[in-house]
């Protein structure tokens, strides 16, 4: 039939489409969920058993799975428990930021056997958290097993009971103020706040926040975030404030830096990275102290970079991680935790291009576990201020709802 | 709404009629609102629910009202004023290539090429968009200073900024007319030449064909693309905050900032002001249907 | 004539200029990779990665079956409602533009909540999780590329339908003894070849640079490739955002001259 003869060639393109699509090589292949109980291949012979049967929760959220604090954690069981369930998923973890892409390589060849799939990289800590949420009940590639998500989500995840305890080897490293007792985060890196400055570009490179306001850096300064959202554009105005006399929980002082820096013409509206660095539009870029070495080192000396950290007012930023309460793998993300704080993980993120100051780093500095030439070629951060999440929430709500009153001009037209 | 009587034809189609009785009129486009209710009404309720809940998940109605907040308004009448322009001057300056390119006589590979173009163009946006536009107009970009090193004129130093809602403007419509050109040409090609021929013969103007002849029958696609061209503008986001973010307040940064954010924030209004959004796009949905009809009234 | 061509041709510049200057600023830029040089090293960077290509291809397949499903699903609807139905035009036109408002992040977590459970009715079940293998998530992906593609394809081929006398064309082939697939396959369709070649542009050109849904549905298109390359590096975005520029335009223009084709008229019409 002739209208048969119109439609099959359009048929014929879809049916081979979706061919080829159906034979192409998964890149990820979709492990299927444990079923019942994997096989251990060795039941661990220490007292606390490592739950190897990850309950697969239909609505309860999984049970709190505590491995010994401290003690010792049979890794190898883990190991299999991890190689049975076959895939690591992560979410937001770029491979240029604390050489995540360096970390993931060591876990891969450390732990053969387990994919590492990656989402995302470009996801904000909110976008993480409603990750999880959405996913709670798919046991698919979509779910992210593990997270690194700013400070202040921390209480809030483990309020949403988005978290699963599990407290690694290395526990007792972790400073306390950096880390949920009860296991369900714990701070992975910091860094503190810096300016990366293209010295193409700019002579004279400014040492303190106060030099921001100088005339000779008009048009020159740029955020690397909307303050409004971002995690590091606030902790900008945050870290101004300590330099003006303010405080962290209320940075007004901050935002006043900041409303002066826009009416000397200083500010530039628009979001830098590197590429605005580089092009000299935003030559002095205010961000975490890793991002701007590790941007310094991608750049290879075009432009050259500088980056210092102010004087005055260092405030520190750390991370925290946590496995989710729907993690489809379990055991592979607990394996990837111990992989972090181990001391290969924690040096990853100290040498270069990783440049993060790791949350062990004066535990193990005592244990002399620190190369010298590693520790110098990181800035000195000494007198930074680690402000306590109370003090972060407290201070982003002030910024979040002053920022466009203090400092933006509100843009009608033409301007 | 739900009528199940069609309206009666204006031409005599019997046979039509016979074809497709009252229930089965509707088979053809069942598989339209299963896709849609399948694939973007459910998927998208959580946007609805989401509203009414409460940063602890109880049920409110504090989100909606919120939207009454100054800040909230103003970042409602900012994203209206930049559609609204971009969609004007968009649809101009498109209709003017996509009428250069059907109705003159550039050769085959200009047109090719042009189409082709703006197709990749219409999509062009976000970080990539806004470094380019950085390249070209920004106080470094290859243009200011041309203008400056050549014609010893600063744009900079006369006013011109691109950080701003002009910059902003401009930026946007590099995807705003490819738009309108790729959406119209269909449209254009349809006016038969026998039609321009038959209004010369009987001594038209140029003029008089398009006021009486053209732009009316054209006036329904026109309309209905300048909507396609607000709800672009309306709903675009990441062009905005790569250029501006900090300074601009349009709804869907806002709503990026509630829903996704790097720091704590409120998803319930997030998703009320999205459902504002919804609301906006309905009203002018019944905005535009009404200028259809006033316009083929006018132009009648 | 003349005249018209001159100013064919002023209107032509006009947008060539608007569009290549922002582009040639990137250019530029990304030529300086190596410090006092201009050349291309930034792009043999780029285009060394083995991702670069597997994910442009994959993008570009389900760009295909995007334009297919959607094609086929529009041109249906709008010609439904344009006969038969115009008490409808503005509902479905509310929802062809739902997806401006709809923030996709939204939408894509809709798909993860719905469909990785089972879809049932009762006890019985529809729809096996959607979210488990990478065939079924490719159908979610490939359903929420058409949604976004939605406003666009509707508005080109209700263009289209509006440009040609559809009424009277469907009367012609139904006296003639046609059946509905006759018409829409053999009638309408061709005389929308612009329309559809429109269409089928713009869904192509979403799908490849599209970001959030493919992200958060975990599979490999070239969109987040993309940006996960831009995130830290200075003059590779820029290298890559031109070479994605004209690689799909390269790709457009072959669908271009596939659609074109031969400019057989079946009708009368032109």
């Amino acid at each position: 039939m002739k209208a048969l003869a119109r439609v099959l060639p359009i048929m014929a393109v879809v049916l081979i489409a979706l061919a080829i699509m159906a034979c192409a090589p998964a890149a990820q292949p979709t492990a299927a969920p444990p079923t019942a109980a994997p096989q251990p291949t060795a039941v661990p012979p220490t007292t606390a058993p490592q739950p190897t049967t990850a309950p697969q929760p239909t609505s309860a959220p999984a049970q709190p799975t505590q491995a010994p604090s401290g003690g010792a954690t049979d890794m190898d069981a883990l190991y299999q428990a991890a190689k049975a369930e076959g895939m690591l998923t992560t979410i937001a973890l770029p491979h240029d930021w604390c050489n995540y892409g360096g970390v993931i390589d060591g876990f891969k060849k450390k732990y053969p056997g387990i994919t590492v799939n990656e989402l995302n990289p470009d996801a904000g800590s909110g976008d993480e958290i409603e990750a999880i949420k959405a996913n709670k009940d798919n046991k698919g590639p979509q779910a992210p097993d593990v997270v690194d998500v700013g400070f202040a989500f921390g209480d809030s995840g483990k309020a949403d009971g988005l978290f699963m305890p599990y407290k690694v080897a290395t526990w007792n490293d972790i400073p306390d103020s950096a880390k949920d007792p009860d296991g369900y985060w714990y701070g992975d890196y910091y860094g503190v706040m810096s300016f990366m400055v293209n010295s193409d570009v700019i002579k004279n490179p400014p040492q303190d926040w106060a030099d921001l306001l100088k005339p000779e850096y008009k048009s020159a300064v740029g955020m690397s975030g909307d303050p409004r959202t971002s995690n590091q554009a606030i902790q900008t105005v945050q870290g101004a404030a300590l330099a003006m006399g303010g405080t962290v929980a209320d940075p007004t002082k901050g935002l006043e830096f900041f409303a002066q820096m826009n009416q000397a013409g200083n500010l530039v509206p628009l979001i830098a990275n590197n590429a605005s660095v580089a092009k000299g539009e935003t030559p002095i870029r205010i961000t975490w102290d890793y991002n701007a070495l590790a941007g310094r080192d991608s750049m290879n000396g075009n432009p050259k970079v500088d980056v210092i950290v102010p004087k005055s007012g260092r405030i520190a930023g750390v991370y925290v991680q946590a496995i989710s309460a729907y993690a489809p793998h379990p055991n592979a993300a607990k394996l990837w935790m111990e992989y972090l704080y181990s001391d290969e993980g924690q040096l990853i993120w100290l040498a270069p291009p990783g440049y993060c100051h790791p949350i062990r780093q004066d535990a193990m500095d005592k244990a002399g576990k620190i190369p010298a030439d590693l520790k110098a070629k990181l800035p000195s951060t000494e007198g930074a201020v680690f402000p306590s999440n109370a003090d972060l929430i407290a201070g982003k709500d002030v910024v979040v709802k002053n920022w466009d009153k203090v400092v933006g001009a509100d843009i009608k037209s033409g301007q | 709404m739900a009528q199940a009587a069609v309206a009666p034809p204006k031409t005599s189609s019997d046979l039509i009629a016979r074809f497709g009785g009252i229930p089965l009129a509707w088979v053809g486009v069942l598989p339209f609102f299963l896709f849609a209710l399948l694939f973007l009404v459910l998927p998208s309720l959580s946007l609805f629910t989401g509203s009414f809940t409460a940063a602890d998940g109880n049920f409110t109605l504090q989100n909606i009202l919120d939207l009454s907040r100054p800040d909230i308004v103003s970042a409602y009448t900012l994203s209206i004023q930049i559609s609204v322009v971009t969609a004007v001057l968009g649809a101009l300056f498109g209709f003017f290539i996509a009428y250069a390119l059907v109705m003159t006589g550039v050769p085959g590979p200009v047109r090719t090429s042009m189409v082709t173009a703006c197709g990749v163009a219409s999509n062009f946006a976000g970080v990539p968009l806004a470094f380019a536009f950085v390249a070209a107009l920004g106080r470094t970009g290859f243009i200011t200073q041309f203008l400056r090193d050549t014609f010893n004129y600063n744009i900079y130093d006369h006013g011109f900024n691109l950080y701003s809602f002009l910059g902003l403007s401009l930026t946007y419509l590099y995807f705003q007319f490819p738009l309108m050109v790729l959406v119209m040409m269909p449209a254009l090609e349809g006016l038969k030449r026998e039609w321009r021929e038959a209004s010369q013969n009987l001594g038209a103007s140029s003029f008089q064909y398009w006021r009486y002849v053209a732009l009316p029958i054209l006036m329904p696609s026109i309309l209905g693309t300048m909507i396609l061209l607000f709800g672009n503008a309306f709903g675009a986001y990441a062009t905005a905050y790569a250029l501006t973010g900090g300074r601009l307040q349009l709804v869907t940064i806002q709503i990026g900032a509630q829903i996704r954010g790097d720091v704590l924030h409120n998803p319930g209004l997030g998703y009320a002001m999205a459902l504002g959004m919804v609301v906006i796009m309905a009203v002018s949905i019944l905005a535009y249907t009404w200028l259809q009809r006033r316009a083929a009234r006018w132009l009648q | 004539m003349k005249r018209s061509t001159v100013w064919g041709w002023f209107w032509v510049i006009l947008g060539v200029l608007y569009l290549v200057i922002p582009l040639w600023g990137a250019f530029d830029f990304s030529l300086r990779a190596e410090r006092d040089v201009i050349g291309f090293a930034a792009y043999a960077r780029a285009f060394a990665d083995d991702d670069f290509w597997r994910t442009f291809i994959f993008s570009n397949q389900m760009a295909l079956i995007s334009i297919v499903i959607s094609v086929l699903l529009i041109v249906l609807t709008a010609y439904w409602v344009q006969l038969k139905l115009p008490q409808l035009r503005p509902i479905v036109e509310f929802i062809t533009l739902l997806p401006f408002v709809i923030p996709a992040i939204i939408l894509v977590f809709g798909y993860i909540k719905l469909y990785s459970r089972p879809l049932a009715v009762g006890p019985i079940s529809l729809l096996p999780p959607l979210t488990n293998t990478d065939f079924s998530t490719n159908i979610l992906l490939v359903a929420g590329y058409v949604v976004l593609a939605l406003p666009y394809m509707y508005r080109s081929v209700d263009n289209g339908l509006r440009a040609i006398d559809v009424r009277t064309l469907t009367e012609a082939a139904q006296s003639l003894g046609a059946n509905w697939i006759t018409i829409m396959f053999r009638i309408i369709m061709p005389n929308l070849r612009a329309a559809l070649l429109s269409g089928a542009l713009l869904t192509f050109a979403i799908v490849v640079g599209e970001l959030t849904i493919a992200t958060f549905l975990g599979r490999p298109a070239f969109g987040p490739y993309l940006q996960l390359l831009g995130q830290h590096k200075a003059y590779e975005p820029a290298a890559l955002s031109i070479a994605s520029f004209l690689l799909t335009w390269g790709a457009m223009i072959l669908i271009y001259f596939v659609t074109r084709g031969t400019e057989t008229q079946t009708t009368g019409a032109h």
